[in-house]
């Protein structure tokens, strides 16, 4: 199994957003499941971060166009959830569990692993931008700790050696 | 209706009133923050913790309606008195400690819970939450945010979305950490926008054009009717030694619940203005101040020996003072009056009902014009009445229509006698023959009939600059020079009756019960006035 | 005792439709379809099933509550959001069983007559939606969901919807405003949302785990399910066990096992070397129990009686390793961060427990701080709040500054003051720009 990579649109070329057939056809498909626009919100912002890789002002003014709401509506509720990237991620974000279960069974150790092994801080990304290191907070799998999420998947019961192999695997680019 | 016992005192309210509303009757007030009652109830702020019988838990007032029967504990529980000590300590542990230099300080809810509800010291030792960048920031052209002062009560963001219908307001981030803001920062432009700073109950909103000009506690307040529009919105002058400092808006369900729109409440700077101090009498070209006494003996002359009068009233003044110039003027000199009136800017007003009331139409009054069977006219029809010589012509407001700026009607102008009613500078002044100081509307009294038909009072706020008087008062003085004792009545009050008895339009209204309608108005902070 | 919930866990393809109706799947919506919703209500009531997302609030009298004349639509959801730190067990369902969950959400959507179901999933679970997409498509193709549900007529819609990464919206009418589209923001209650849902339509909101236990007490009776446990404390549990045991993981096994079950036979006891610290009993908002309670039943009521709780049955395990003041100081950052920030207590109080927890372990304790946390933990809780974070955050922190404070003294007797704050100076910049340069 290996990661795929996000490749995130540059923000400059996300200023004005018109959604091509396939997206509109997709968001059409979502509006059926709900029998109000704005419940189509999450899903129809799923979307977007998958195909432009984050959330950018732009896509927040077309997708509240396409829904009927405000664009401070939208950037109200994307702001509330962390998982919405709201700048350009880097192509493999590193979601360290630090919540207690994982933070007790090497979570911690981990973390301090990975800033040391990539010169960065939480919050921060590698100068090539391959890597991001964000913390989260629990993400359901305790009974595996420690977890890191590396974009959409889950790492489990990593040691710093899995661990280093992963990222030794990820940054010679084999997918991307 | 159910019956419900709060700290002791019985009251009987509507069913579906909640806990707020019902104390409020009964004498009794629970505090709050993030309920309004033009609002949704979200229950956030938490404050307004009452006990009530039989519930093993505290519950919040603002979100529980009276049942029949219900005995209500507020100011009378320690469990209460403990748990709001509680909840202020909260709001209080980031909330900066800067009243001294906030220009919320005296009608700040923070501030007056604080006094009643909080205590004096805390347990907060930490390093208090602050959002750089956030502190002094403009949100809008008249919006002035810090967001260290923000206790997270939503109202601002709810009226957005609930009242002005923009939803232009958000939080963004959560917990601890959100804070308000528009889409990516960009103006905040509602037309309603400085209502958000009305509901905000701290400083985290102010009014940039209010800001620090003067303490609220200064302030004193006059009940009034908006000027801008013919919706006919209830608002407080705000005054302090002859100055208007500001409108805020006076409540009244059927109009303009508690709001004001941007254009209307920034019209109060124009109350201040006034150039023309002294009665003034064009002798040779150059004007001479004269006295009162001897403008009026002079004019009343002038008046009584026009064979051809005209008059162009407005439809900016009074009732009351229509109800004289037509009585005089007309009725009994025979002449010939019109209220020019024009289409303005598109406003609108939501009522306590949640409907929208529009008006195209710029002033305040022409409804109360029509109602007195005036004639009006537009633009056009006005340069006609202009046109050709007449004995003499009475403007009673030179801002009626924006052609009596116009060269052509000086043109018009100065082909006869002319007398002008004024307060500020206006080009009509360079043709007139008499120039009469009329105070302005923070100095006048009388009605305004709004589009709706709601018959509306407004009052004196203090009396007029140098020497002018009010317009339906000048009209009196003529008059009674002239005579005509029936329309010589000292006070609009005496006015109105009079034409509450002889006008349809007015007929069964009293001037004592006008106004605010009887109800109680809403108001967060009580100035004297 | 014979797996019921993780019957599929290690068989290959557990997950495709053909496995699960060769075990005998979707037998027990067949039953339901020949019955009366009201006598399905009914069975599920007689069983005591209580539900497993953390409350162990009755199933079947949660669903009596939707009214049963509503003229308009319904709705079922099942809440997969699985956000308690210490649960794990719905992704497991969700990973060897889809269609035993579909089966459940089916049944009890027939019981309450709802013709649309939304499982909310949370954000992070990418992998475990799509499963759930794909056991849709499956039942859908072979006629067990959509318009007709296997030839009875009834119609039944199910959607997976994603959440964005926030635990509020774990609580149900936050989970209902995060279906709508907005922030999840909890709602005031009452109403509650089997009145006033989702949609403002009566709306049923299940976990994962109740409504896979709905199926076989359809198939195997009432009286089956009720006879595993204890009266009001019923059939089959899943204890997620994590933290410092040589086995963690998810077992199965009868409601009111005693703690000391689960961790010493189970789970192989604690790690070599150490001995039990501390546990919590149902996931990070349970009150911290201590070795001298390793005997109390894990189930609601004795957990309850033992003054915590058993909510979603997440047992977190410390060892004498752990200093209890970080394990306080974890979860309030957990809690901080988490809080959606609408009501005044969990807002404030969770962030202001964080900091004074953090200045504790910057060796800058004082005195009064155990105090001061428990009065923040006090006014936090107990129907201060709207929802019940509130409690959530005050009660695993209070319980611990109650259970550990030697662990307190110990780091506030060492503390030095905490040097004055240095207030910046900043050089002068210029006015501040506004929007038209003032």
């Amino acid at each position: 199994m290996s990661t795929a990579a996000i490749h995130a649109v540059p923000a400059e070329q996300l200023t004005h957003v018109t959604f091509d057939a396939t997206m509109e056809e997709r968001i059409a498909e979502l509006l059926t499941h709900y029998p109000t626009r704005r419940a189509a919100l999450l899903p129809v912002l799923w979307l977007c971060q998958e195909r432009y890789g984050w959330i950018a002002p732009g896509v927040i003014e077309a997708v509240a166009a396409r829904l009927g709401e405000s664009p401070a509506f939208v950037q109200g509720v994307v702001t509330f959830y962390t998982m919405f990237y709201t700048s350009p991620p880097a192509r493999y974000v590193l979601q360290v569990c630090e919540t207690l279960s994982c933070a007790v069974c090497g979570g911690r150790e981990l973390l301090e692993h990975l800033k040391t092994r990539l010169g960065i801080d939480l919050g921060e990304r590698t100068p090539d931008g391959t890597f991001q290191l964000i913390g989260v907070q629990c993400l359901g799998a305790c009974g595996s700790a420690p977890v890191v999420q590396i974009n959409d998947d889950y790492y489990e019961n990593l040691t710093i050696e899995q661990l280093d192999a992963l990222l030794d695997e990820l940054s010679q680019g084999k997918e991307a | 209706m159910p019956k419900v016992t709060i700290d002791g005192t019985v009251v009987e309210v509507p069913a579906g009133t909640n806990l707020i509303e019902a104390a409020r009757q009964a004498g009794v007030d629970i505090p709050y923050f993030c309920y309004h009652p033009y609002l949704s109830i979200v229950g956030q702020c938490r404050i307004c913790m009452v006990e009530i019988e039989g519930a093993p838990r505290l519950a919040i007032a603002c979100a529980t309606p009276v049942t029949d029967g219900m005995v209500v504990k507020s100011e009378t529980s320690a469990r209460v008195k403990e748990a709001r000590d509680a909840v202020m300590e909260f709001l209080l542990a980031n909330h900066p400690l800067d009243c001294p230099v906030c220009d919320q300080a005296g009608e700040c809810l923070l501030q007056d819970h604080s006094f009643t509800e909080g205590r004096d010291t805390t347990h907060m030792v930490e390093t208090r939450r602050t959002f750089p960048g956030l502190e002094r920031r403009l949100l809008g052209p008249h919006i002035v945010q810090n967001q260290n002062r923000c206790i997270h009560c939503s109202r601002c963001i709810r009226f957005t979305q609930e009242i002005s219908e923009t939803a232009a307001l958000t939080y963004k981030s959560r917990g601890n950490h959100a804070f308000i803001d528009t889409f990516d920062g960009q103006p905040f432009t509602d037309p309603f926008s400085a209502c958000t700073a009305d509901v905000c109950p701290v400083g985290a909103l102010t009014i940039r054009e209010f800001r620090f000009r003067k303490r609220a506690w200064k302030l004193r307040s006059t009940p009034s009717v908006c000027p801008g529009c013919s919706i006919g919105c209830n608002l407080w002058i705000d005054h302090h030694e002859r100055t208007v400092y500001r409108f805020t808006p006076r409540e009244n369900p059927a109009i303009n619940a508690t709001w004001l729109c941007d254009w209307g409440r920034f019209l109060p700077e124009s109350l201040n203005e006034a150039h023309c101090l002294h009665p003034l009498h064009r002798v040779e070209g150059q004007l001479h101040q004269v006295s009162w006494g001897e403008a009026v003996r002079a004019l009343a002359l002038d008046v009584s020996a026009a064979r051809t009068l005209r008059v162009v009233a407005s439809a900016n003044l009074s009732n009351e003072t229509l109800f004289l110039a037509r009585e005089l003027f007309v009725r009994h000199l025979k002449g010939e009056l019109v209220v020019p009136v024009h289409p303005g800017e598109p406003r609108r007003m939501k009522n306590g009902k949640g409907e929208w009331l529009s008006s195209r139409d710029a002033h305040p009054n022409s409804e109360g014009a029509r109602r007195l069977g005036l004639e009006l006219v537009d633009g056009e029809r006005l340069a006609r009445f202009l046109y050709g010589a007449a004995d003499l012509t009475v403007i009673l407001d030179p801002t009626a229509h924006p052609y009596l700026s116009t060269a052509e009607a000086l043109q018009l102008l100065r082909v006869s006698p002319t007398l002008s009613l004024a307060r500020t500078n206006h080009p009509t002044a360079e043709v007139a023959s008499w120039l009469l100081p009329v105070a302005s509307l923070a100095s006048d009294e009388g009605t305004f009939t709004a589009s709706g038909g709601h018959v509306q009072r407004f009052q004196p706020a203090f009396a007029p600059a140098g020497e002018a008087r009010p317009a339906w008062q000048i009209l009196q003085l003529l008059a009674r020079a002239m005579g005509v004792s029936a329309l010589d009545l000292d006070t609009p009050a005496a006015v109105f009756a009079a034409m509450a008895a002889r006008e349809k339009g007015f007929s069964g209204l009293e001037w004592e019960r006008l106004g605010d309608g009887g109800h109680s108005t809403y108001r967060e902070h009580q100035h004297v006035g | 005792m014979e797996p019921i919930l993780l019957r599929a866990r290690g068989v290959p393809d557990s997950r495709h439709i053909d496995t699960y109706l060769a075990a005998g799947g979707y037998e027990g919506l067949k039953k339901a379809l020949t019955m009366d919703p009201d006598a399905v209500t009914k069975e599920v009531l007689d069983s005591e099933l209580r539900g497993r997302g953390g409350a162990g609030f009755p199933t079947g009298r949660k669903w009596t509550f939707v009214p049963k004349d509503h003229p308009g639509p319904k709705y079922l959801i099942c809440n997969a959001d699985e956000s308690e730190p210490g649960t794990f067990k719905d992704r497991e369902i969700i990973e060897y069983d889809p269609h035993l969950l579909l089966e459940g959400i089916a049944i009890a959507s027939y019981a309450i007559r709802a013709n649309t179901a939304y499982i909310y999933i949370r954000g992070e679970f990418v992998r475990w939606a799509r499963i759930l997409e794909t056991a849709i498509a499956e039942a859908r193709q072979r006629g067990i969901l959509g318009a007709s549900v296997m030839a009875s007529n009834y119609r039944l819609d199910v959607w997976v919807h994603r959440g964005a990464g926030a635990y509020i919206c774990g609580e149900e009418t936050s989970l209902i405003e995060s279906l709508e589209g907005k922030r999840g923001f909890p709602r005031l209650k009452p109403p509650f949302p089997a009145v006033v849902g989702v949609f403002g339509k009566p709306t049923v909101v299940n976990n994962v785990e109740t409504l896979a236990c709905v199926p076989s007490i359809l198939t195997r009776g009432a009286a089956w399910f009720a006879s595993i446990g204890r009266p009001r404390n019923t059939g089959p549990k899943l204890y997620c066990v994590s933290g410092h045991v040589r086995r963690p993981g998810v077992y199965e096994l009868p409601m009111g096992v005693t703690f000391r079950e689960i961790i010493e036979e189970h789970c192989g006891g604690i790690r070599d070397g150490h001995t039990l610290k501390a546990f919590f009993p149902g996931g990070s908002s349970a009150p911290v129990m201590t070795p001298d309670q390793i005997d109390v039943k894990a189930d609601f009521d004795a957990c309850a009686e033992a003054g915590s709780m058993l909510g979603s049955g997440g047992v977190i395990v410390l060892d004498d390793s752990v200093d209890m003041v970080e394990a306080a100081a974890n979860l309030a950052h957990f809690y901080a961060h988490e809080s959606c920030g609408q009501c005044t207590p969990c807002r404030e109080g969770s962030d202001w427990a964080m900091d004074i927890l953090d200045r504790i372990l910057e060796g800058h304790g004082r005195r009064e701080d155990p105090a001061t946390l428990l009065r923040i933990c006090q006014y936090a809780s107990q129907g201060m709040t709207i929802c019940p974070l509130g409690d959530a955050f005050a009660l695993p922190i209070s319980s611990i500054v109650k259970k550990f404070p030697h662990e307190f003294e110990r780091h506030i007797a060492a503390a030095t003051p905490r040097p004055p704050k240095k207030l910046p100076v900043l050089p002068w910049a210029g006015p501040r720009p506004g929007f038209d340069g003032q």
